[in-house]
């Protein structure tokens, strides 16, 4: 079992690592870490009385997968042009915790305790955009009130009632017409073609091409993320793949900036050896990323 | 090894843990076998491969895509190689479009008849399903499927129906009939294609089907429609709670986490509630996002593999229907047919083709053992013998490859004429 001072080191490092790097934090995230924080401290004064009883209902210890987060959530880059919240992909997640089970099944715990929210994006097979709900509700939002003198109120009101509705009861990345209506109808309201062309326009759902009527949800503004995202991932391969024995020590890549990507080269590299592109390795002279060879 | 032999001794070890304990480390260890080799007949890409039939366990039947059907005795070798020291196990007979009603078009799907070898049956692209006498190696039943045939299964459990169930082109499920050489059932929900098709291991009457709109169902013959559609975004932590009321409230977290739609036609299932029947053709819940590729019950038929062509391996607990959402990482699966997949006996393990190798994960844990490569073109099938803890694999490079655990080579006590005389003394190998 770890030790009392251990398990404040470990949050307050997490911590201090989401404090340094995120220029605002919304209210409730920065009053639920003051709070962990405190009783934290608390805790460490009366240790050597050993009150157990305290630490079981004011203190739990947060998941592998949730360190792993808000670790990367913290060392999200800054971009300029656009606002979009950080988000993580799945991909980065598994290269930091190694056990890719484990991560699914807390990632399900912390999708059914509406902390976080997953969204699949359009650029590959199998990538997924992970971000917190608090995050994605002020982002819907903002969108809200940008929105506000071109639209009707009662057209406006699609997003009070995606926030208040739909968000908290379909946890997939997907939605479908009929569920739409299902929802709220239960609720008592009535959604229309407006309110959802509305909601494409705003950039929160997106046209399935396999499937009509249905719907990806999506994080809005992310479309020059996402090419970004992907240009980056060809950048980065191809500086690899041009070298004579595709490898470079990774102190020499983090120096080097991408000329296509707004995202910076740690989030790059992180993702392509979530996804098996990339392998490091140990060596007297540092660590290696290299392409495998097989 | 010999620590384990002596705690065997002296009693430390119990003698059931010590057999497990050496299967398990011979499991472990599969490489591609040095003393065993099968001279592929087919001259072009092998497309299926059975066992091992499960009477004897003695019989492989491969189908390749020329339209040729091979059979091979893999306990008793035809030839064997001084230099190498490998068995050669040749072709018994092979039949392919020369034979009266032989299939024309690439072969996709082979199977033993469950009862004994005198009966397979065969289906292939030129819409036919083929039921060939073994011993005459003539067709005897032919059954016109109109469509595409991509899969087909008989169940091994069957007492009282003798039914091949095909999965082809068309969104139906056709069930043959042997004794009545007629059709006895059609099953319909599905939504395109149907890629891959099996008879549950726990159940005669109970048929799972995965398609290429992705979505797995489960069929009762018995009934109308289907009962089940695997869900994936349907998901459980692990195992299903306990029906006990008093002890899931304890549970917390590991309750069964399992997201339902506001779909009033899909059922609500709870373990000791009454299954409703109906659902509709429209639900369009998914198992993969991609099409099913593969389907492997394991051998106590309480959970399921499936592989999708989005390269996913989905673990599936059958009774309550849910995903156990294990991660199989780094899979590579493609292509515009089926792959066949193997799971040992006791499910610890399981094989599946990925492009050029075969990837060994465990089954509970997701953890990927090793890749076996040896394969010059991309793999489609595997079967796994139970007994000798070998595994069979065939691929497009036209060979059927044999991998099995390493064994410790006796260079000095090895004689060369006996092993000869036992080959040649055994001529009229024949069995009852």
């Amino acid at each position: 079992m770890m030790k009392k001072r251990d398990l404040k080191s470990l949050y307050s490092w997490a911590g201090s690592i989401v404090a340094s790097s995120t220029p605002k934090k919304t209210e409730k995230r920065a009053k639920r870490e003051q709070s962990a924080t405190s009783e934290v401290e608390s805790l460490a004064q009366d240790s050597h009385q050993g009150s157990y009883e305290k630490e079981a209902d004011g203190f739990t210890v947060p998941s592998d997968t949730a360190v792993a987060l808000r670790m990367i959530h913290g060392q999200f880059p800054k971009i300029d042009k656009v606002s979009v919240p950080p988000f993580v992909l799945i991909s980065q997640v598994y290269s930091i915790v190694k056990d890719r089970t484990l991560v699914d099944r807390e990632l399900e715990v912390m999708k059914q305790d509406k902390d976080v929210r997953v969204f699949k994006l359009s650029t590959g097979q199998d990538d997924f955009a992970i971000m917190f709900f608090d995050d994605y509700v002020s982002q819907v939002n903002a969108i809200k009130s940008r929105l506000d003198g071109k639209h009707p109120s009662e057209d406006l009101v699609i997003f009070d009632w995606y926030i208040n509705h739909i968000l908290p009861i379909h946890m997939d990345a997907g939605i479908t017409d009929f569920h739409l209506e299902s929802i709220l109808s239960g609720v008592g309201h009535q959604i229309q073609e407006r309110h959802i062309s509305l909601l494409i326009k705003a950039g929160l759902l997106v046209r399935q091409l396999a499937h009509e009527r249905s719907y990806w949800l999506a994080i809005p503004n992310i479309g020059s993320l996402l090419k970004s995202l992907s240009q980056g991932r060809k950048e980065l391969l191809s500086l690899l793949n041009r070298r004579q024995y595709k490898e470079v020590l990774l102190s020499i890549l983090e120096k080097k900036k991408l000329r296509m990507s707004q995202l910076d080269m740690r989030f790059h590299v992180r993702d392509l050896l979530g996804s098996g592109q990339l392998f490091l390795s140990h060596t007297p002279a540092g660590i290696l990323v290299r392409i495998p060879r097989d | 090894m010999w620590q384990m032999v002596g705690r065997r001794e002296t009693g430390r070890l119990p003698p059931h843990k010590f057999r497990a304990l050496l299967q398990k480390t011979r499991l472990y260890s599969i490489e591609l076998a040095g003393h065993k080799e099968i001279a592929s007949a087919h001259k072009s890409g092998v497309n299926s491969l059975q066992q091992i039939d499960a009477t004897e366990a003695r019989y492989l039947l491969s189908g390749a895509a020329d339209g040729s059907v091979a059979v091979y005795d893999i306990e008793q070798a035809t030839a064997y190689d001084h230099s190498t020291r490998t068995s050669k196990h040749e072709a018994l007979f092979m039949v392919d479009k020369r034979v009266l009603n032989g299939h024309l078009y690439s072969v996709s799907c082979v199977h033993w008849y469950p009862i004994d070898t005198g009966i397979f049956v065969t289906g292939s692209f030129d819409n036919f399903v083929n039921v060939w006498d073994t011993n005459t190696t003539q067709v005897e039943l032919q059954f016109n499927m109109s469509k595409k045939v991509y899969s087909l299964s008989m169940s091994t459990l069957a007492t009282t129906h003798m039914l091949i169930a095909t999965g082809t082109d068309d969104t139906r499920i056709r069930l043959c009939d042997i004794a009545s050489g007629a059709f006895t059932h059609t099953l319909s929900g599905h939504r395109d294609s149907v890629w891959v098709v099996q008879w549950s291991t726990r159940s005669e009457w109970v048929l799972v089907s995965g398609g290429c709109d992705g979505a797995i169902r489960f069929w009762d013959i018995r009934r109308a429609g289907c009962y089940q559609i695997l869900d994936q975004q349907c998901s459980q932590i692990g195992r299903r709670p306990p029906v006990l009321k008093k002890s899931s409230r304890t549970h917390g977290r590991e309750d069964n986490l399992c997201t339902k739609y506001l779909n009033a036609s899909s059922p609500i299932r709870q373990r000791g509630q009454k299954r409703s029947f109906g659902i509709s053709a429209v639900d369009s819940r998914t198992a993969h996002y991609g099409s099913v590729a593969g389907l492997q019950m394991t051998a106590d038929g309480l959970h399921m593999i499936s592989a999708g062509t989005d390269s996913r391996l989905r673990l599936w607990d059958v009774e309550s229907g849910c995903n156990t959402l294990v991660n199989y990482p780094s899979t590579y699966i493609r292509g515009n047919k089926g792959i066949q997949m193997a799971v040992t006996p006791d499910s610890s393990l399981v094989f599946t083709p990925s492009l050029n190798a075969i990837l060994v994960y465990d089954v509970w844990s997701g953890h990927s053992y090793s890749s076996l490569r040896g394969h010059y073109d991309q793999v489609n099938c595997c079967a796994f013998h139970p007994q000798g803890q070998e595994l069979y694999t065939g691929s497009n490079d036209r060979k059927i490859l044999v991998w099995a655990p390493r064994r410790p080579i006796d260079i000095d006590n090895f004689d060369y004429e006996d092993a000869e005389q036992a080959i040649k003394a055994d001529e009229d190998a024949w069995s009852d």
